[in-house]
């Protein structure tokens, strides 16, 4: 018993969906491996839901990134399967894709662009319409304060700068799940907060965001479900209350990180 | 000391990892590839000492084989001063990881010290695969002394000094002076251009008028002093055993070197701030934007990569830029009158053909196409494209590229007076070519790819995949040549070839969709 919550370690676990909505991201006994000795993901089993805010915890090597990755079509894996709203990422990876927006942990973008050609190569890529791409630009960009310097080369850009502009061209293309790695690192206090709203509001038009931090209090405040994750293998997931139950977020992590 | 041995090893390793594109399989790979950069040295040295016997049998059969030494000691200069201009920003000045370097408990002077060691390791490797093999084609045809080897072998250490100097003021000059415009790139680049072709046509050009067969060597050795004025203190060193004029280059190289290392200390601070700030400038104001179809979008961000870089521009572009104005120069300037011998200039434009296919295999910018994704690879892997969309947009910019070439050889061989037939088919054999270097510059970079590069530098010039290339590129153009050997007909050689190239074209493109595809989602 770990503070209201107990898990056996002995089976799988298998996160799955309570929401009415549809499914955006399945994930069926996902195995991925670097070397052939060690795993870096583990039979994971995990669904995201239409309107959920899904956040996806775990220490540092924990296999987050990875998973991430193998989310959004970057890294193949060996076993298992992924699925975004019913479309197997391995059968069919530009529907997938088309579905998607993907926010890394370090925002490497093209730095020989300026911020606005890099938007609208975005736009183009995912076919967002004229007047559309040019409302949504104008929107996020004034929202994060960054409209004066999308003329600038990306080169020029701080690091929150170019996180501000990887999140702008995630939801010009209103993405049907939006998956994001450690989001918030980098960002003011204000554009954090801004972004928050954002997901909110992309969550509640039926979009789905799936997402890794290490902000547990950010999780516990913004996410409808959490997953923790510890080599590889999941070991919480749930509900916010269902994960936490009567403690805080961070006891609980800290008791299972420690213990399982 | 001991630090800026600490950073040159790891400096070195860097690069040394860049260049072989270890990445992430380090146990596996290095035998293959240190073989196949052994290998790579061998064959430019066997080159580097054909060429050196020719021009040293040359010179000889006109009372001027002593010059030879010079002349290639000019070229090794000259070789040195083009690369590295262009290496200057990214070693010495405005590098990537300058900030982390800075924030250690390391002086200036060491990062200084380790960077300019760096510089001159590389050149020092150039000198030695020209001058070693120019030692003994001399040795062979002048049987000078033990004394030529013993001060040859001296002054080889001293020779990269003055030429990493002057390359050195011409990159920073060139990089600061761009720096100063919003389109920074587009300057630099035509800066570039400018210095290449200038220092070309000079070496041409300088007493051209009254050349004579008779008096070779001394034109040569004129043109040779124009470019390089320290080329008659080596001459008189190296040839005459002349000791005064030994201590006198090396005086001068190291004092050079010297004075350039004590400007560096005073300027690095402000110049990496110059070079690496960003021309921000924060008043952008909502307009009209254009669309156009993922293709579209694909290929016009690939075309914005390739101009972004001078550094790529002039490494991967410049052979097609060299062809483009040697064919407008056959057209508006008579080769005999320029050279003032008729014979030379007929030769030259017999071999204008194989210029065209030299010119197309050094313009591979696909070639690091892939590497050039960097840290940013997970972009292009995350969008709703297809690898062949993303494959098809890289060679097609390489097409693109050097597609003028096409044009270049229908005016060649309309002013070489070829015939209808004989022009279409060097037409037809240099489309096959450009189409032949961007599939192949693609596949090699997707073998060896490089995506945890430090500086530009290492994919664009010292990766694998481009020496690779330049490898089997001056191959192919050999095969051409041996071809016109051996078969004396010019319809019978370029048809042969160009079948040969469209089969080698339908090779590379099953390579690309089927290993390619594969190769896609384990990068």
């Amino acid at each position: 018993m770990l503070l209201g919550v107990s898990f056996e370690v002995s089976f799988v676990l298998t996160c799955r969906g309570t929401a009415g909505g549809g499914i955006m991201l399945k994930i069926t006994n996902l195995s991925k491996s670097y070397k052939s000795d060690k795993k870096a993901v583990d039979s994971l089993n995990l669904q995201v839901d239409s309107g959920d805010i899904f956040g996806f915890i775990g220490h540092n090597g924990a296999g987050k990134t990875t998973t991430i990755r193998a989310v959004v079509g970057i890294l193949d894996f060996e076993e298992g399967d992924i699925t975004i709203d019913g479309i197997s990422i391995k059968d069919n990876p530009v529907a997938c894709k088309q579905k998607m927006a993907y926010i890394p942990d370090n925002p490497d973008l093209y730095e020989h662009l300026s911020g606005i050609a890099y938007l609208n190569f975005i736009g183009d890529i995912y076919q967002v319409g004229k007047a559309e791409r040019m409302e949504l630009i104008e929107r996020y960009a004034n929202a994060f304060e960054l409209t004066p310097n999308l003329g600038d080369s990306i080169s020029s850009y701080s690091h929150g700068m170019k996180q501000k502009l990887a999140i702008i061209s995630a939801f010009i293309h209103k993405p049907k799940l939006l998956v994001l790695d450690e989001p918030f690192v980098g960002l003011d206090p204000k554009a954090a907060y801004t972004l928050k709203l954002f997901m909110s509001d992309l969550c509640k038009e039926g979009s789905a965001i799936f997402f890794s931090t290490h902000v547990l209090e950010v999780a516990e405040k913004l996410c409808n479900k959490i997953a923790i994750i510890k080599g590889g293998r999941l070991v919480s997931c749930g509900t916010t209350e269902e994960v936490k139950g009567n403690s805080s977020l961070e006891d609980v992590f800290l008791e299972l990180i420690e213990t399982k | 000391m001991k630090k800026v041995m600490r950073l040159l090893s790891v400096e070195l390793w860097a690069v040394l990892t860049d260049m072989l594109s270890l990445g992430k399989s380090r146990t596996k790979k290095p035998k293959v590839l240190y073989a196949g950069l052994l290998f790579f040295v061998a064959v430019l040295s066997v080159v580097s000492f054909m060429y050196s016997l020719m021009i040293g049998t040359v010179l000889r059969m006109n009372q001027s084989l002593e010059y030879l030494p010079a002349i290639i000691m000019a070229a090794a200069c000259v070789i040195i001063v083009m690369t590295t201009v262009f290496k200057v920003k990214g070693t010495v000045f405005g590098f990537r990881d300058y900030d982390l370097l800075m924030s250690l408990p390391v002086s200036i002077s060491e990062i200084i010290a380790s960077r300019l060691v760096i510089l001159y390791s590389f050149n020092f490797i150039f000198v030695i695969i020209l001058i070693v093999p120019m030692m003994a084609a001399y040795g062979i045809l002048a049987q000078p002394s033990i004394l030529f080897y013993l001060i040859c072998s001296i002054v080889m250490f001293f020779l990269p000094l003055v030429p990493i100097v002057i390359a050195s003021f011409l990159g920073t000059a060139i990089a600061l002076a761009a720096s100063k415009f919003r389109h920074q790139n587009v300057l630099n680049i035509l800066f570039s251009i400018g210095l290449m072709v200038s220092f070309i046509g000079l070496s041409f050009l300088f007493d051209g008028n009254e050349q004579q067969l008779t008096d070779l060597g001394r034109t040569m050795i004129n043109q040779v002093e124009s470019i390089y004025p320290l080329a008659p203190l080596f001459l008189k060193a190296v040839v005459e055993y002349d000791l005064f004029a030994l201590v006198l280059f090396i005086g001068i190289s190291i004092l050079a070197f010297f004075l350039y290392t004590v400007l560096v200390k005073i300027i690095f601070k402000k110049m990496n701030t110059a070079m690496m700030t960003g021309t921000a400038r924060a008043n952008f104001k909502m307009r009209e934007l254009k669309t156009s179809s993922p293709w579209k979008a694909l290929y016009i961000k690939e075309v914005k990569r390739f101009f972004a870089s001078p550094l790529y521009v002039l490494n991967t572009g410049i052979g097609i830029v060299l062809l483009t104005i040697g064919t407008i120069a056959i057209i508006f300037v008579d080769l005999g009158t320029l050279l003032g011998d008729p014979l030379a200039a007929a030769q030259i434009t017999v071999n204008f053909p194989l210029a065209i296919s030299f010119c197309v295999v050094m313009t591979c910018p696909s070639t690091a196409s892939i590497s050039l994704e960097g840290r940013s690879l997970w972009i292009m892997k995350s969008l709703p494209v297809t690898y062949k969309q993303v494959y098809i947009s890289k060679v097609a910019v390489n097409f693109s590229i050097v597609a003028p070439a096409i044009l270049d050889a229908a005016i060649i061989g309309y002013v070489l007076k070829l015939g209808m037939t004989e022009t279409f088919l060097l037409v037809l054999v240099t489309t096959a070519s450009a189409v032949f270097v961007s599939l192949l510059g693609l596949l090699l970079n997707l073998i060896m790819p490089n995506f945890t590069w430090i500086s530009e530098v290492t994919v664009i010039k010292q990766s694998a995949a481009m020496i690779v290339m330049i490898f089997l590129g001056f191959t192919y153009v050999g095969i051409q040549i041996l071809l016109l050997f051996a078969i004396r007909s010019f319809l019978l050689v370029y048809g042969v070839f160009l079948i040969l190239t469209i089969v080698l074209n339908i090779i590379l493109y099953v390579a690309l969709i089927t290993y390619g595809k594969k190769r896609y989602m384990e990068l």
